[in-house]
Protein backbone atom coordinates (compact mmCIF):
# COMPACT_ATOMS: atom_id res chain seq x y z
CA UNK A 1 0.00 0.00 0.00
CA UNK A 2 1.23 3.56 -1.11
CA UNK A 3 1.48 5.57 2.09
CA UNK A 4 -1.17 8.08 0.47
CA UNK A 5 -3.36 5.03 0.43
CA UNK A 6 -1.93 4.48 3.86
CA UNK A 7 -2.80 8.20 5.10
CA UNK A 8 -6.47 7.87 3.65
CA UNK A 9 -7.14 4.69 5.28
CA UNK A 10 -5.85 6.20 8.34
CA UNK A 11 -7.99 9.52 7.83
CA UNK A 12 -11.27 7.33 6.95
CA UNK A 13 -10.81 4.76 9.97
CA UNK A 14 -10.24 7.76 12.58
CA UNK A 15 -13.24 9.47 11.03
CA UNK A 16 -15.59 6.69 11.39
CA UNK A 17 -14.14 5.72 15.07
CA UNK A 18 -15.23 9.44 15.95
CA UNK A 19 -18.77 8.97 14.38
CA UNK A 20 -19.44 5.64 16.24
CA UNK A 21 -18.11 7.17 19.51
CA UNK A 22 -20.60 10.40 18.82
CA UNK A 23 -23.31 8.24 17.91
CA UNK A 24 -22.58 6.17 21.13
CA UNK A 25 -22.52 9.28 23.15
CA UNK A 26 -25.31 10.81 21.75
CA UNK A 27 -27.56 7.25 21.94
CA UNK A 28 -27.83 7.21 25.46
CA UNK A 29 -30.62 6.22 26.37
CA UNK A 30 -33.35 8.37 27.39
CA UNK A 31 -36.27 6.72 28.62
CA UNK A 32 -36.23 4.72 31.84
CA UNK A 33 -36.98 1.14 31.88
CA UNK A 34 -38.19 0.64 35.18
CA UNK A 35 -38.90 3.62 37.29
CA UNK A 36 -42.11 5.38 37.12
CA UNK A 37 -41.69 8.62 36.59
CA UNK A 38 -44.44 10.74 37.91
CA UNK A 39 -46.06 13.30 35.42
CA UNK A 40 -45.88 16.08 37.82
CA UNK A 41 -43.00 15.97 41.16
CA UNK A 42 -45.48 15.62 44.23
CA UNK A 43 -45.35 17.53 47.10
CA UNK A 44 -44.51 15.41 50.40
CA UNK A 45 -46.98 15.80 52.89
CA UNK A 46 -46.15 17.48 56.26
CA UNK A 47 -44.76 15.11 58.87
CA UNK A 48 -42.79 15.12 61.86
CA UNK A 49 -40.60 12.20 62.56
CA UNK A 50 -37.18 11.70 64.74
CA UNK A 51 -34.04 9.85 62.39
CA UNK A 52 -31.47 7.65 64.14
CA UNK A 53 -29.74 9.81 66.28
CA UNK A 54 -33.38 11.33 67.65
CA UNK A 55 -33.14 14.29 65.21
CA UNK A 56 -36.33 16.15 64.18
CA UNK A 57 -36.91 14.34 60.61
CA UNK A 58 -39.68 16.54 58.39
CA UNK A 59 -40.15 17.14 54.87
CA UNK A 60 -37.37 19.78 54.89
CA UNK A 61 -35.07 16.97 55.08
CA UNK A 62 -35.70 15.65 51.96
CA UNK A 63 -34.30 18.82 50.91
CA UNK A 64 -30.72 19.39 49.65
CA UNK A 65 -29.95 15.67 47.97
CA UNK A 66 -31.63 13.00 46.18
CA UNK A 67 -32.65 10.08 48.27
CA UNK A 68 -34.15 6.31 47.58
CA UNK A 69 -36.66 6.22 50.19
CA UNK A 70 -37.69 2.56 51.66
CA UNK A 71 -40.41 1.62 53.91
CA UNK A 72 -39.60 -1.25 55.61
CA UNK A 73 -38.57 -2.38 59.45
CA UNK A 74 -35.61 -4.34 61.13
CA UNK A 75 -37.39 -7.59 62.07
CA UNK A 76 -37.19 -8.57 59.05
CA UNK A 77 -35.20 -11.13 57.73
CA UNK A 78 -35.60 -11.09 53.55
CA UNK A 79 -37.08 -8.36 51.37
CA UNK A 80 -35.68 -5.53 53.61
CA UNK A 81 -31.86 -6.44 53.94
CA UNK A 82 -32.35 -7.38 50.23
CA UNK A 83 -33.87 -4.08 49.32
CA UNK A 84 -31.25 -2.32 51.51
CA UNK A 85 -28.27 -4.06 49.91
CA UNK A 86 -29.32 -3.57 46.79
CA UNK A 87 -29.59 0.02 47.16
CA UNK A 88 -26.03 0.23 48.85
CA UNK A 89 -24.48 -1.50 45.44
CA UNK A 90 -26.29 0.84 43.46
CA UNK A 91 -24.75 3.52 45.71
CA UNK A 92 -21.23 2.24 45.66
CA UNK A 93 -21.45 1.67 41.64
CA UNK A 94 -22.76 5.48 41.53
CA UNK A 95 -19.63 6.99 43.99
CA UNK A 96 -17.21 4.59 41.70
CA UNK A 97 -18.53 6.03 38.30
CA UNK A 98 -18.10 9.67 39.63
CA UNK A 99 -21.83 10.34 39.81
CA UNK A 100 -22.35 14.20 41.43
CA UNK A 101 -26.25 13.09 42.27
CA UNK A 102 -25.39 9.78 44.46
CA UNK A 103 -28.85 9.55 46.33
CA UNK A 104 -29.30 8.75 50.08
CA UNK A 105 -30.75 6.02 51.43
CA UNK A 106 -33.76 6.16 53.70
CA UNK A 107 -35.22 3.65 55.62
CA UNK A 108 -38.38 4.48 57.08
CA UNK A 109 -39.67 2.27 59.72
CA UNK A 110 -42.92 0.92 59.35
CA UNK A 111 -42.29 -0.50 63.00
CA UNK A 112 -41.85 2.14 65.13
CA UNK A 113 -43.11 0.42 68.03
CA UNK A 114 -40.16 -1.68 67.90
CA UNK A 115 -37.72 0.30 65.77
CA UNK A 116 -36.42 2.91 68.58
CA UNK A 117 -33.39 5.04 67.33
CA UNK A 118 -30.51 3.12 68.61
CA UNK A 119 -31.81 0.02 66.56
CA UNK A 120 -32.30 2.02 63.39
CA UNK A 121 -28.61 3.13 63.78
CA UNK A 122 -27.13 0.38 64.46
CA UNK A 123 -29.15 -0.87 61.21
CA UNK A 124 -28.61 1.77 58.77
CA UNK A 125 -25.07 1.86 59.12
CA UNK A 126 -24.66 -1.62 58.70
CA UNK A 127 -25.42 -1.15 55.19
CA UNK A 128 -23.41 1.86 54.65
CA UNK A 129 -22.05 5.22 56.30
CA UNK A 130 -24.32 7.93 55.25
CA UNK A 131 -27.61 6.03 55.11
CA UNK A 132 -30.80 7.45 56.93
CA UNK A 133 -33.53 5.69 59.46
CA UNK A 134 -36.23 7.18 60.19
CA UNK A 135 -38.67 6.43 63.09
CA UNK A 136 -41.17 7.93 65.66
CA UNK A 137 -44.75 8.42 66.43
CA UNK A 138 -47.56 6.40 64.13
CA UNK A 139 -49.70 8.64 63.95
CA UNK A 140 -46.98 11.13 62.38
CA UNK A 141 -45.88 8.04 60.48
CA UNK A 142 -49.27 7.58 59.11
CA UNK A 143 -48.88 11.10 58.27
CA UNK A 144 -46.35 10.96 55.81
CA UNK A 145 -47.51 7.02 54.30
CA UNK A 146 -51.02 7.78 53.36
CA UNK A 147 -49.26 11.12 52.12
CA UNK A 148 -47.37 9.06 49.20
CA UNK A 149 -49.17 5.97 48.89
CA UNK A 150 -47.75 4.10 50.86
CA UNK A 151 -49.31 0.66 52.83
CA UNK A 152 -48.63 -1.30 56.34
CA UNK A 153 -50.27 -3.02 58.44
CA UNK A 154 -49.37 -5.46 61.75
CA UNK A 155 -49.87 -9.12 60.64
CA UNK A 156 -49.67 -11.78 63.14
CA UNK A 157 -50.13 -9.57 65.96
CA UNK A 158 -50.51 -11.94 68.42
CA UNK A 159 -47.00 -13.18 67.84
CA UNK A 160 -43.94 -11.61 69.61
CA UNK A 161 -42.44 -12.06 66.17
CA UNK A 162 -45.21 -10.11 64.48
CA UNK A 163 -44.54 -8.98 61.33
CA UNK A 164 -45.47 -6.08 59.19
CA UNK A 165 -46.53 -6.17 55.10
CA UNK A 166 -45.20 -2.66 53.42
CA UNK A 167 -45.64 -1.41 50.22
CA UNK A 168 -41.96 -2.60 48.24
CA UNK A 169 -42.01 0.52 46.07
CA UNK A 170 -38.70 2.98 46.73
CA UNK A 171 -39.48 6.74 45.87
CA UNK A 172 -37.32 9.02 44.32
CA UNK A 173 -37.32 12.06 46.38
CA UNK A 174 -35.27 14.80 44.40
CA UNK A 175 -32.67 17.83 46.10
CA UNK A 176 -35.92 20.32 46.20
CA UNK A 177 -37.86 17.50 48.67
CA UNK A 178 -40.20 16.33 45.87
CA UNK A 179 -41.50 12.92 45.27
CA UNK A 180 -40.69 12.58 41.27
CA UNK A 181 -40.38 9.12 40.56
CA UNK A 182 -40.56 5.06 42.24
CA UNK A 183 -38.97 1.96 41.54
CA UNK A 184 -41.36 -1.11 42.24
CA UNK A 185 -40.17 -4.53 43.12
CA UNK A 186 -38.01 -6.77 42.57
CA UNK A 187 -35.21 -4.19 42.92
CA UNK A 188 -32.03 -4.71 40.22
CA UNK A 189 -29.03 -2.82 40.70
CA UNK A 190 -28.93 -2.68 36.77
CA UNK A 191 -31.97 -1.05 36.69
CA UNK A 192 -31.47 1.97 39.34
CA UNK A 193 -27.91 2.26 37.43
CA UNK A 194 -29.69 2.74 34.03
CA UNK A 195 -32.29 4.81 35.36
CA UNK A 196 -31.36 7.27 38.09
CA UNK A 197 -28.87 8.98 35.75
CA UNK A 198 -32.02 9.65 33.30
CA UNK A 199 -34.58 10.55 36.38
CA UNK A 200 -31.52 12.98 37.78
CA UNK A 201 -30.80 14.46 34.69
CA UNK A 202 -34.14 16.11 34.20
CA UNK A 203 -34.10 17.87 37.32
CA UNK B 1 -21.58 -52.04 15.48
CA UNK B 2 -21.67 -54.55 18.37
CA UNK B 3 -18.54 -52.10 20.04
CA UNK B 4 -20.97 -49.07 20.43
CA UNK B 5 -23.91 -51.31 21.51
CA UNK B 6 -21.43 -52.64 24.29
CA UNK B 7 -20.02 -48.49 24.96
CA UNK B 8 -23.36 -47.59 25.30
CA UNK B 9 -24.78 -50.19 27.19
CA UNK B 10 -21.63 -49.39 29.70
CA UNK B 11 -22.72 -45.98 29.49
CA UNK B 12 -25.93 -46.16 30.65
CA UNK B 13 -25.04 -48.78 33.23
CA UNK B 14 -22.45 -46.15 34.63
CA UNK B 15 -25.15 -43.51 34.04
CA UNK B 16 -27.84 -45.46 36.01
CA UNK B 17 -25.35 -46.15 38.90
CA UNK B 18 -24.62 -42.48 38.89
CA UNK B 19 -28.31 -41.80 39.59
CA UNK B 20 -28.56 -45.01 42.20
CA UNK B 21 -25.56 -43.35 44.22
CA UNK B 22 -26.74 -39.95 45.10
CA UNK B 23 -28.19 -39.45 48.38
CA UNK B 24 -32.30 -38.61 48.37
CA UNK B 25 -32.00 -35.22 49.53
CA UNK B 26 -29.00 -32.72 48.44
CA UNK B 27 -29.02 -29.34 49.52
CA UNK B 28 -26.80 -26.82 47.52
CA UNK B 29 -26.05 -22.98 47.15
CA UNK B 30 -26.07 -22.18 50.39
CA UNK B 31 -26.02 -19.47 52.36
CA UNK B 32 -26.91 -17.86 55.78
CA UNK B 33 -26.91 -14.00 56.22
CA UNK B 34 -24.86 -12.72 59.05
CA UNK B 35 -27.30 -10.94 61.50
CA UNK B 36 -26.88 -7.27 61.49
CA UNK B 37 -25.44 -6.41 64.82
CA UNK B 38 -27.31 -6.07 67.78
CA UNK B 39 -30.72 -7.79 65.44
CA UNK B 40 -31.73 -11.26 66.52
CA UNK B 41 -32.67 -12.32 63.02
CA UNK B 42 -31.52 -13.85 59.96
CA UNK B 43 -31.85 -15.40 56.54
CA UNK B 44 -30.76 -18.74 54.89
CA UNK B 45 -31.16 -19.49 50.88
CA UNK B 46 -30.24 -22.66 49.47
CA UNK B 47 -31.49 -25.22 46.52
CA UNK B 48 -32.95 -28.81 47.84
CA UNK B 49 -32.78 -31.44 45.48
CA UNK B 50 -35.35 -34.78 46.06
CA UNK B 51 -33.59 -37.35 43.63
CA UNK B 52 -35.45 -40.05 45.01
CA UNK B 53 -38.56 -41.30 43.88
CA UNK B 54 -40.72 -40.13 46.37
CA UNK B 55 -41.98 -36.63 46.92
CA UNK B 56 -39.53 -35.18 50.78
CA UNK B 57 -41.84 -33.54 52.68
CA UNK B 58 -39.73 -30.93 55.14
CA UNK B 59 -42.11 -29.99 58.36
CA UNK B 60 -39.10 -28.92 60.30
CA UNK B 61 -35.44 -27.18 60.41
CA UNK B 62 -33.71 -26.61 63.52
CA UNK B 63 -29.73 -25.29 64.30
CA UNK B 64 -27.99 -25.80 67.40
CA UNK B 65 -26.26 -21.70 66.51
CA UNK B 66 -29.90 -20.19 66.55
CA UNK B 67 -33.06 -20.60 69.09
CA UNK B 68 -35.61 -21.06 66.60
CA UNK B 69 -35.58 -21.77 62.83
CA UNK B 70 -39.07 -21.06 60.47
CA UNK B 71 -39.50 -22.05 57.09
CA UNK B 72 -41.11 -18.42 55.26
CA UNK B 73 -42.11 -17.20 51.80
CA UNK B 74 -41.85 -13.99 51.21
CA UNK B 75 -43.98 -11.97 48.28
CA UNK B 76 -45.13 -8.94 46.53
CA UNK B 77 -48.35 -8.91 45.92
CA UNK B 78 -49.87 -5.69 44.41
CA UNK B 79 -46.73 -4.00 45.32
CA UNK B 80 -47.01 -5.04 49.25
CA UNK B 81 -44.02 -7.07 50.61
CA UNK B 82 -45.45 -10.17 52.99
CA UNK B 83 -43.92 -12.66 54.96
CA UNK B 84 -45.98 -15.53 56.00
CA UNK B 85 -44.82 -18.78 57.81
CA UNK B 86 -45.12 -21.95 55.75
CA UNK B 87 -45.80 -25.60 57.48
CA UNK B 88 -44.76 -28.02 54.69
CA UNK B 89 -42.64 -27.63 52.22
CA UNK B 90 -42.83 -30.54 50.05
CA UNK B 91 -40.35 -31.31 47.04
CA UNK B 92 -41.61 -33.65 44.28
CA UNK B 93 -39.78 -36.77 42.97
CA UNK B 94 -36.67 -35.84 41.04
CA UNK B 95 -37.37 -32.25 41.25
CA UNK B 96 -35.60 -29.14 43.11
CA UNK B 97 -36.35 -26.59 45.24
CA UNK B 98 -34.77 -23.00 45.34
CA UNK B 99 -34.66 -20.43 48.64
CA UNK B 100 -34.02 -17.87 47.13
CA UNK B 101 -34.35 -14.05 48.13
CA UNK B 102 -37.63 -12.46 48.03
CA UNK B 103 -39.24 -15.88 47.94
CA UNK B 104 -39.26 -19.27 49.87
CA UNK B 105 -36.52 -18.72 52.71
CA UNK B 106 -35.18 -20.05 56.56
CA UNK B 107 -36.08 -17.26 58.76
CA UNK B 108 -32.93 -17.66 61.86
CA UNK B 109 -34.06 -15.99 64.62
CA UNK B 110 -31.85 -15.85 68.71
CA UNK B 111 -28.31 -16.33 66.96
CA UNK B 112 -26.16 -17.78 69.50
CA UNK B 113 -23.06 -15.41 70.16
CA UNK B 114 -20.46 -14.52 67.72
CA UNK B 115 -21.44 -17.43 65.73
CA UNK B 116 -19.08 -17.96 62.39
CA UNK B 117 -20.27 -21.69 61.26
CA UNK B 118 -23.96 -22.58 60.87
CA UNK B 119 -25.52 -26.36 61.39
CA UNK B 120 -28.62 -26.70 59.74
CA UNK B 121 -30.98 -29.93 59.98
CA UNK B 122 -34.08 -30.89 57.90
CA UNK B 123 -36.24 -33.03 59.48
CA UNK B 124 -40.17 -34.72 58.25
CA UNK B 125 -41.46 -34.67 61.87
CA UNK B 126 -39.09 -36.48 63.98
CA UNK B 127 -36.97 -38.21 61.16
CA UNK B 128 -33.49 -36.69 60.43
CA UNK B 129 -33.43 -35.85 56.60
CA UNK B 130 -30.25 -34.02 56.07
CA UNK B 131 -27.57 -31.75 57.76
CA UNK B 132 -25.74 -28.98 56.05
CA UNK B 133 -23.05 -26.96 57.61
CA UNK B 134 -21.84 -23.96 55.94
CA UNK B 135 -19.86 -20.85 57.14
CA UNK B 136 -21.79 -17.54 57.50
CA UNK B 137 -21.49 -15.14 54.74
CA UNK B 138 -20.70 -11.52 55.78
CA UNK B 139 -22.03 -8.58 53.81
CA UNK B 140 -19.83 -6.73 52.14
CA UNK B 141 -20.55 -3.05 52.97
Amino acid sequence: MHLKQFLIALLLGSALAAGLFLAMKSGTPAEVRSATVLPGAGELPDFSLIDQHGEDFNANAFRGQWDLVFFGFTHCPDICPTTLQTLAEVRRALVESGDENVPRIVLVSVDPERDTPEILSRYVNYFGAGNIGVTGELEQLRQLTSGLGIYFEKVNIEDANYGVDHSAAVLVIDPDGKFVALFSAPHRVDDYLHDLPIITAKY
Amino acid sequence: MRYLLIAATLLLALAACETESLPPLVAADVIVTEPVPGHRMSAAYLSLSNNSRNAIRINRVSSPNFGAVELHESSVEDGVAKMRPVEELVIAPNSKVALQPGGLHLMLMRPNADIDEVSLNFYQDTTLLLSVDTKITRRSN
